[in-house]
Formats: structure tokens, sequence, C-alpha cells
């Protein structure tokens, strides 16, 4: 053995240390995920900055296009959560609905004596929650395919739903919630900094926690996570559980705003919030994309289809337009190696 | 090459009386192995003589039936993987454990990250400098951020040997063991001298166990061979001195150098042209060639990957679009780029990814070997299940299948059966030219030559056949001519007819 050999070794630097701060910062940028979902979201502005001769960049339409993704941002952060497992999750209109009745019903309304005040906030977390954790245990624990156990869910939740409901409109008659949802400390609705810090903390949470951390392991191959020690079926059930957190503060969130509440109010949520997540460039196959894409995601299309109505462009063209942009963004996400047959 | 034995070695990890039976099969019977401290040693058998069961259960994840494992003299149960590496060994399998989206660091650290967790958080600035100490020793220059898929499968290798040093470091083992499975398959010659250099070094702290199929490699980098045969132990020997041949012998149980392709049974060719290779180039791939394969004829390409063997053989199956020149089958030329045209031609390929494009893993044996047949099996217009069943028996048995009965799915036969179903379907089907890419591709030495049997057997009844083989002497033995391809172009045809066998150094010359 020659000494010379260890020596060189020790002095050899590992490329991932070298770099000036441009290269770092591209280097940041490209692993960072987000760089298409960037310059597509700056086109998407530009493109309707022209066709709306401006319209869409005006104060007032800026602060309507942030309150308008606010929500979808906050469900589109945890239902990505269970793509990134490798999984999907369609319960989220039967979760909101059940959420959104039992906000209803608890918060201070003409139908019955309940009020449990700002606690509302709490327990529909804990309502979406609960959801979500039954959700992740059939999942696991059956060995059911996590589409169909949602789809199966979701109408079970919206059942059960309509027939807590039975039909009534319930008006809420407590607006503290109301009156922040709306308020511009900041400058913008304290809806959209609950959403941009929503985001944020799941980022952070996927990226330095371990549990964060198993969440992509599992997305990436499960059979090797849990041969590796990962408790898959307990990060699975944990990224159901999160999500239908989500859902619950989406309800409350939904509710208030409207200021009434009926098992409809989850209706037509599902197709906007998966897509949002798929343009956002978080991989239906798993693994790969956070809560930012997600956030991005929701942004985008927020102002695709805000930008079609300051157009006025044809309602039905609008729907068709949202089917395309879904189509096209899972086309560009989707891993085919790692499903090897598409069916 | 380094000294083979140091002067202080001691038995790390013995296995004693080891057996391990599985339905209707003893995997492994009384088997026993030393591993000693700064060692490494080669462990080598045929598929199926029970190396990887071996390997399973030293790390846990199988449990013998009977015997004993002892670590640095104290008798272990090893329960799980990660009993087994706390205790110091861990093993790298050929397909490799690292997730392909995490980090290089991700991956290093994956479900033993608690070193590096601050209130609940990661600290990635530690674990990136952690990682970088890790891979200092590993010789390479990886960015330890990037994903695990953007790598090399020699540096993967890498990052997984390091896991298994640093556990091992981790939980205080002071000669780990790494056993590490068919690690060179994927690697090229390049890098699999950087392999055998890192792991001459390694074996000053730890004991390396190589399982390959290479005995050449075997025999030039470990210290100490074991062999296995049908589950039971046949040597243990110093690889000094040792020649292949010798191994070759103990590996099969009787000597095989004789006539091991059958060159016996070869016969010569008939007149007629089976198949008219004429101009035919693709740009990029390969330069024009023009070949003729008579009836009953064997043509063995030859060349190293990326001389333009493999892309040519996929045009002719018309799996690729080639640029110019024609295919002639039988005096009819089928449309170019359509393996469709080129089946109804009467051109089979029988491909080197056998699970993945030559078989439908699972149907049924009957299946696979009616695939092409099923117009021919028709009673009224309508299929068969009577006429099904009788041709596909006919076929086993002609083939020589080993299936539990035609129903049974091909996914749980052996590689050489599979091989003899794939095998089945083409001859069944009245095939004229068959395009076999690695016909004994990872299968056991005794399918091998069954496989041999067959190929002789149709050369018998007039369908001609283009080959690539794992080695040269396959190559020279089975053929009755040799084209040599090198850099993209046809350089040369030599003879191989029985009686004119060139050797594997004369050709070697002409290959690289």
């Amino acid at each position: 053995m020659r000494p010379a050999a260890s020596n060189t070794d020790a002095m050899r630097v590992p490329k991932s240390m070298s770099g000036t701060a441009v290269e770092v910062t591209k280097r940041w940028l490209r692993r960072s995920g987000i760089v298409a979902q960037l310059i597509s979201l700056v086109l998407v502005i530009a493109v309707f900055a022209l066709g709306t001769e401006g319209k869409n960049l005006s104060g007032a339409n800026i602060q309507v296009v942030l309150s308008l993704a606010a929500i979808p941002a906050i469900l589109a952060a945890g239902l990505h959560l269970t793509i990134v497992i490798g999984g999907i999750d369609l319960s989220l209109q039967g979760t909101v609905a059940l959420c959104a009745v039992f906000v209803g019903l608890l918060s201070r309304n003409k139908f019955n004596g309940n009020d449990v005040g700002l606690w509302v906030v709490p327990i529909g977390i804990a309502i979406g929650g609960a959801c979500g954790l039954v959700t992740g245990l059939l999942h696991t624990k059956l060995r059911i395919p996590s589409f169909i156990t949602t789809l199966g869910i979701s109408w079970v939740l919206y059942g059960l739903a309509v027939y807590i409901n039975r039909a009534m409109i319930i008006s809420l008659q407590d607006d503290r919630i109301q009156t922040f949802i709306n308020d511009k400390p900041l400058g913008i609705a304290n809806i959209a900094v609950v959403a941009l810090a929503i985001a944020l903390i799941v980022q952070f949470f996927e990226d330095r926690t371990r549990t964060g951390r198993y969440l992509y392991a599992v997305g990436g191959d499960e059979a090797l996570a849990k041969q590796l020690g990962v408790k898959v079926d307990r990060v699975k059930i944990l990224a159901f559980a999160v999500a239908g957190c989500l859902y619950g503060l989406g309800a409350v969130l939904l509710v208030n705003r409207m200021g009434t509440a009926t098992s409809r109010a989850g209706l037509n949520l599902l197709f906007p919030v998966i897509t949002a997540v798929a343009v956002g460039g978080v991989s239906l196959t798993g693994g790969l994309g956070g809560a930012k894409n997600a956030l991005f995601g929701t942004l985008i299309l927020t102002v695709l289809n805000n930008g079609m109505v300051l157009m006025a462009v044809n309602p039905y063209a609008q729907t068709a337009v949202n089917g395309v942009v879904l189509i096209a963004a899972v086309a560009l996400t989707l891993d085919r190696k790692k499903l090897g047959f598409i069916k | 090459m380094e000294t083979t034995i140091s002067r202080t070695q001691t038995v790390v990890l013995a296995a004693e009386g080891i057996t391990r039976r599985f339905p209707g099969v003893t995997a492994l019977d009384h088997v026993s192995l030393e591993i000693r401290s700064n060692e490494i040693l080669g462990l080598v058998g045929e598929n199926g003589a029970g190396k990887s069961v071996l390997t399973k259960i030293l790390i846990g994840i199988y449990q013998a039936d009977e015997g004993r494992i002892w670590l640095n003299g104290n008798e272990v149960v090893m329960n799980g993987t990660s009993d087994a590496i706390q205790k110091g060994i861990g093993a790298v399998f050929q397909e490799g454990s690292l997730i392909p989206n995490l980090s290089v660091t991700e991956n290093l650290f994956l479900c033993h990250e608690a070193d590096f967790l601050q209130y609940g958080v990661l600290s990635k600035r530690r674990m990136a400098a952690e990682a970088r100490r890790l891979l200092l020793p590993m010789n390479i220059d990886i960015d330890v951020d990037a994903p695990v898929a953007s790598l090399s499968a020699a540096a993967k290798q890498m990052v997984e040997i390091a896991r298994v040093l640093w556990l091992s470091e981790k939980y205080g083992a002071s000669n780990p063991v790494v056993i590490l499975d068919e690690p060179t398959t994927v690697l090229n010659d390049s890098e699999r001298d950087t392999l055998f250099d890192i792991l001459n070094k390694l074996k000053r702290r730890a004991s390396i166990v190589f399982i390959s199929h290479r005995l050449q490699e075997v025999l030039e980098n470990c210290d100490r061979i074991v062999v296995l045969k049908d589950g039971q132990n046949v040597t243990d020997m110093p690889t000094a001195g040792l020649q292949i041949s010798e191994v070759e012998k103990l590996l099969v149980g009787h000597d095989f150098s004789g006539d091991r392709f059958r060159e016996n049974e070869q016969l010569a060719p008939n007149e007629p042209v089976t198949l008219k290779i004429e101009q035919m180039g693709k740009a990029g791939a390969f330069e024009p060639v023009s070949f003729d394969v008579h009836e009953g004829e064997i043509i063995s390409l030859v060349g190293l990957v990326g001389s333009g063997k493999e892309e040519l053989c996929r045009c002719i199956a018309g799996l690729d679009q080639y640029d110019t020149g024609s295919v002639t089958i039988d005096g009819t030329r089928p449309r170019k780029g359509s393996s469709r045209a080129a089946v109804l031609g009467g051109i089979g390929h029988v491909p080197i990814e056998r699970r993945e494009e030559g078989l439908a893993l699972n149907l049924s044996v009957a299946d696979n070997i009616n695939y092409l047949v099923l117009d021919k099996l028709k009673w009224a217009g309508l299929i068969s299940s009577r006429l099904e069943k009788e041709h596909a028996r006919r076929w086993v048995a002609e083939c020589l299948v080993k299936t539990p009965s035609i129903g049974s799915a091909c996914a749980g036969l052996s590689g050489g059966n599979q091989q003899k179903v794939i095998l089945s379907k083409w001859l069944s089907s009245g095939v004229r030219l068959l395009i076999l890419d690695h016909p004994t591709r990872g299968i056991d030495i005794g399918a091998k030559d069954e496989v041999y049997r067959l190929i002789r057997k149709f050369a018998k009844s007039g369908i001609a056949m283009i080959i690539m083989c794992d080695t040269l002497e396959e190559d020279i033995g089975l053929a009755n001519r040799l084209l040599v391809m090198r850099e993209r172009r046809l350089i040369g045809e030599i003879d191989a007819s029985p009686g004119h066998k060139p050797s594997p150094q004369e050709l070697i010359k002409l290959v690289v």
C-alpha cells in the first residue's frame, strides 16, 4: 500500500462544495423543482395582461386572485401529501362537506342552540383529521388501493353530511372568523396569509423532518423503504390524516367566508385542487414535488381562470380549458418508467 | 496485487450446518461458511446453488431451519436486516437498495437520522458534511445532494457500500462484513477495476464476500473461494494458483470443456438462403452491411457493446427502422420497421430481457406457447381449448419445458424454462429465422446445455439463426460462421465450422 494514495484522497474536494454563488443559486433553483412553475406563472400573467389590457394587474384584481386561491391552496397543501406517497385522495369533497355541516351546526346558528365560538377551528380540523385517519387505516390495513378507498369514503362522508344536514341552509350568526378572513393588516387578505403560512409549514415539514423525508422515501420506492426500516403504513396513514386536517381547516374557512353552511359546500372542489397539484409539478407517480409546488399550481390555475373570466371567455370553454390543463400537466410530470404499463 | 493472507486473520462470521427448506426443495443442506477478517471471499455457484439464500440467512431476511451462526466466537441470531447491520453485517444486492428520488445524503442515513436531529428538525448541513466524509474513501466525485437516480450504477454501489460501513461503524462493529451480490454485472470495465481497488483497500478494515458469475474476476480478486452446488458445500480453498477450468469442473460436477456446446451435433448448413441482408444501414448505429444466412446455419455476431450488432438485430427483427438497404426472408421483403411484418415473414426474436420483452409472465405456459398460432387452433371459427391444450402439451414435451402444468404462470418458472417457453413459441409458429439475443444469459449451466441442444435441433430442422452470446467461447462453439463487428462496421467473417473453430484469443484481437 502506497501512503501517497491516501493523501490524494484526503485532498480531493467533492464537487458539491465548489462553485460560484451564481452556480449555487442555479443549482438551488434547479433542485427546488419550481423553475417551470415560476415561468408558467409569469407567462400566464403576461398573456392575460395582454388579453385584458392590464386589467388583471390592477391592485383590486390581485387581491381577488389571492383570496380566490387561498382555500384551494390549503386543500392542495393537504391533498398533495397523498400524491407524494404515491397514492391519491379523492375524499376531499366528502370530507369538506361533512366538516362544513358540523361547522355550521356547532357555530351560533338559528337551527339549534350550539355555539362553540372559535373552538370551531380546531374542531373542524379534528373532524377532517379523523376522516383522513379512517381513510388511511382502511387503505393500509385492508390493503385497498387509495383511489378506491378514498372514492368510497368520499361518498360515505357526503351521504353522512346530507343526512345530518337535511337540506338546511345554515346561516352563521358569528362573523368573527369572516371578519378575520377579509381583514388586510398586511396589505393582503388574512386568508391568503394563512394559506401561505400553511404552505410554508408543510414544505418545512417535508424538507426538514424525518417523517417528511419518509413521505418521499415511500413515494420513491415503497418496498425498499419498508426494507430499510421505514414504518410505511404509519407514514401513509399520517399523510391521509394531515391531508384530512387541512381539508377541515379549508371547510372552516369556506363556510365562514360564505356565511352559510350546507352539505353542498364541498362540491366541485376536487377537480381544481387535483389539477392545481398536477400543474404545480407534483408527480402522480409519487416522490416528487412539495407544498410549494401545490401552491404554485394553485396560483397558476387561479390566474388562468380569473383571466378567462376577465376576458369574458365562454364559461363552457373555461371548463374545457381546465380539463386540457390537467391532462397536459400530468402528461409532463408522470414518470412512465416507474409505472411500466399505463392502465 | 496486494498481499493476500495477512498475519492475524481471525474468523469473524461463521455459519455452521445451515439447512433451509422451501416447499418442495432443500435450498441449503448443512452448508458451512467461514468469513475471516481482512479477506475477500469469493462465493460461487450456479443459479439455484443457494448463494442468495445463504446471503439472506446471514443478514436475517430468512431464518435457517437448522444450523448456527457465530459472530466473533459467540452464537447469534439475526432478526432481519437492521439487526444484522447492528452486528456489522450488511449486503449490497444486485437490484440495489437506494431510493431513486432521495438524495445521496438522505439515502445514506435513511432511518438513522437521529444524530442529525435538533428539536425534531434535520440539519441538512451536518448530514451533507458527514456524507462527504463517508464517501471520501470511495473515490467517487459526486454531489451528495443530487438524487440517487442521477448517479451511475458504479456510484450507487459505492454509496451502498459506504452505508453498510457507516452503519457498522455507528454500531461499533470492529470488522464489518460486506456481502456483494453480483456487483460487477452492472459495471463497465473501468468501473469494475475501481470497485476492486476499493475492495482491496477496504479489506484492511473489513471482510468482503464477493458473489459473482464471472470466475475470472473471482479468481483474480478474491483470497479464498467457496463453491456451492445444489445447496451443498463443494469446496473451500485459497485462490492462489487456481485455474478457471478446475472451478468450472467443481461447479458443474463434471468436466465441461470437452463438448460444451454440443459441437459434434453441428451440421453444415443447407444450400438455400433464408435471410438476405443487402446494404442495410442505419445512420449513427451501423454502416451498411450485406450478408446471407443459409437454411440451418447459425451466424454469430461478435463485437463489443456499441459495435452496432444489437441495433442491427433490432432492425432485422423490425423493432427499429433502418435507413438504407433491404432484408429479404425466403424471397419476400417484410415492410421495414414493423415487428408484425417481420413475424409474419418468419423472423423470430428472443430478446435479452426475457422477463420484460419475451414473455407474458402472468399468463400460463400454454398461453405463451400458443400466442402466435391461435389462428390455427380454431374449431368452427372459434379458438378451441382442446386444440390449445394439445398444441401446448406437444411443445412442452418437444422443448423439454419443466413446468408443473401447462396452465402454470410463466412467472413461476426458472430462467431456463422461461427461455424454453419462448423458444417453443417461435418454433411452433414455423419461424424461418430466429434472432437469439444472449439466449443463455442468467440461466444455470444445466439449463444452458438444454438450450444448446434445442439450438442444434432447430438448426437440423432448417431454421436459420443469428445469435449473440455472453462469451466468445459460446459464440465460437455454437456458430457455423462468425461475423465480427467493430465500431459500427462489419469488419470480417470467420469460418467456425466443426474442425475449423478459431480460438477465443484469435477472435478477441479482431473484436477489440
